[in-house]
């Protein structure tokens, strides 16, 4: 048999696998991202309290491999009677990642924005909340957007960890495929063309984006 | 008895501006040291002096752009006591009673032009999509800017900014408006587009404050000339008198630097 026919057997079941990966990285990203705003605001807060909170979730968000707070997730709250499914656990730990990552991104679009657009929105008695819906987080988030997109990116790739606590996943679904007649290297390498199709071209997009961001500043 | 009416002038008197003892000081630095300056109701005020000397800090503190550390500020009907607690209400009252042009333009560059205009009388004055856009195509017209009503300010030369600026600040009706060094970041020619919309104001009667280091401009248009430095005014009158026989040293000086170039 060549690899093409195996590849042509085994890519209906991988392809379920590859429908989990992106439920996973779509659910992490689409709570992630307004999480990441509402964290990158808390960070920037007055009140002293609010900004520990944030900068704790974020730098722990950051700082601890997706991994182990995968694990943290799956097999550790169950200590405390809090028990999630596989797929609830592997949503969770990567919304959190990508909370934590995007907050930093959009705190950097933020605070990138010219501080003449608060003097004139501040000047003409815009409300506070005007001032930063309508002024600020639309200049701020643009320029965020090659940043945010690398984080789903790396997002999509993260849900490969998923493996770790039995999420049926890609990865997870090539390993099961491989152990039934040990074809790892075929169905390994095309595990990863599955991961490549969809990440070379979000690259190419945010390359797209950057290059188009640069010529407009 | 609607808030447009009142900014109009239809009704209440105007009353100027009433600046006293105005002092400013960002640690140990001083900025401005007891400024005081009163500005008749339709009149127009050059302030000049050199770099550093507080007048562009002074003229945002008319606004609160810059919080005085002492003194009062009576801007039209509105009194505010920097140095205690201002509230949220006056400090909106204030800001619309006072319309400001900035040196840098700072126009809203993800909305064209005419939403830049549109967008603040929409949520300041409350009034309709209809009517602001009403008013801010009257207004691009005023200042030669019809044709521009679509485009976003990064299509638009330095001086068109800053007139679609001028525009959206007059689209709130204020009383007062002040200018810091409109045409400082303009070519010398295109410097000269915004002058003349800021002549045509002056002659409807606006009160304006104006820093500057357009001399021509000051010594023309303005009705008071008040020369600042070292964080204070050290002379103020009649522009031609100033320029032509400034009665303190540090002016003479400036004035030389300035004019004798």
């Amino acid at each position: 048999m060549t690899w093409l026919t195996e590849w042509a057997c085994y890519l209906p079941q991988l392809m379920s696998g590859l429908g989990v990966s992106l439920l996973i990285a779509g659910i992490s990203i689409f709570f992630g991202y307004p999480l990441g705003l509402v964290l990158s605001l808390m960070v920037t807060a007055k009140n002293l309290a609010v900004r520990t909170l944030g900068l704790a979730v974020v730098e722990i968000g950051r700082g601890a491999p997706a991994l182990v707070i995968l694990y943290l997730f799956y097999y550790g709250l169950p200590k405390f009677g809090i028990a999630f499914e596989s797929i609830t656990a592997a949503c969770l730990a990567l919304t959190w990642n990508s909370a934590a990552y995007s907050s930093e991104i959009m705190r950097a679009g933020l605070q990138s924005v010219a501080r003449g657009q608060l003097e004139a929105s501040n000047a003409l008695g815009l409300s506070q909340r005007d001032t930063f819906f309508r002024v600020v987080m639309p200049q701020g988030m643009r320029s965020a957007i090659p940043g945010l997109m690398g984080v789903a990116i790396q997002m999509f790739q993260g849900t490969s960890l998923a493996y770790g606590i039995a999420v049926p996943e890609l990865m997870k679904t090539a390993y099961n495929i491989g152990s039934q007649d040990f074809n790892y290297l075929q169905i390994f390498t095309l595990a990863g063309l599955c991961y490549a199709v969809i990440s070379m071209p979000a690259t190419w997009i945010t390359v797209f984006f950057e290059k188009r961001m640069a010529r407009h500043t | 008895m609607t808030l447009s009416e009142i900014a109009d002038g239809k009704l209440a008197p105007r009353l100027g501006i009433k600046l006293d003892n105005i002092s400013k000081r960002y640690g140990e630095h001083t900025v401005l040291d007891d400024v005081s300056l009163h500005v008749e109701p339709g009149t127009v005020t050059a302030l000049i002096g050199p770099s550093g000397a507080g007048k562009s800090t002074f003229l945002r503190c008319i606004n609160l752009l810059e919080r005085p550390d002492s003194g009062t500020i009576q801007v039209d009907q509105h009194t505010i006591e920097p140095g205690k607690d201002v509230n949220s209400r006056d400090l909106a009252a204030l800001r619309r009673t006072v319309g400001m042009v900035f040196q840098s333009f700072n126009l809203f560059p993800h909305m064209s032009a005419l939403k830049n205009i549109s967008f603040p009388q929409q949520k300041v004055l409350g009034r309709s999509k209809e009517e602001a856009d009403e008013r801010s195509r009257q207004l691009l017209e005023r200042v030669g800017l019809k044709e521009k009503a679509d485009q976003h300010p990064g299509k638009c030369s330095g001086g068109q900014q800053q007139r679609i600026a001028i525009a959206r600040a007059l689209a709130l009706d204020p009383a007062i408006m002040l200018f810091d060094e409109p045409t400082s970041a303009l070519d010398p020619e295109v410097g000269l587009e915004v002058l003349a919309v800021m002549r045509e104001l002056a002659a409807d009667g606006m009160t304006m404050i104006v820093v500057t280091h357009e001399m021509q401009f000051a010594r023309d248009v303005s009705d008071t000339l008040v020369v600042m430095a070292d964080c204070k005014i050290i002379e103020q009158g009649d522009p031609r008198a100033i320029m032509s026989d400034p009665q303190e040293a540090r002016t003479r000086r400036f004035l030389r630097a300035v004019l004798e170039r």
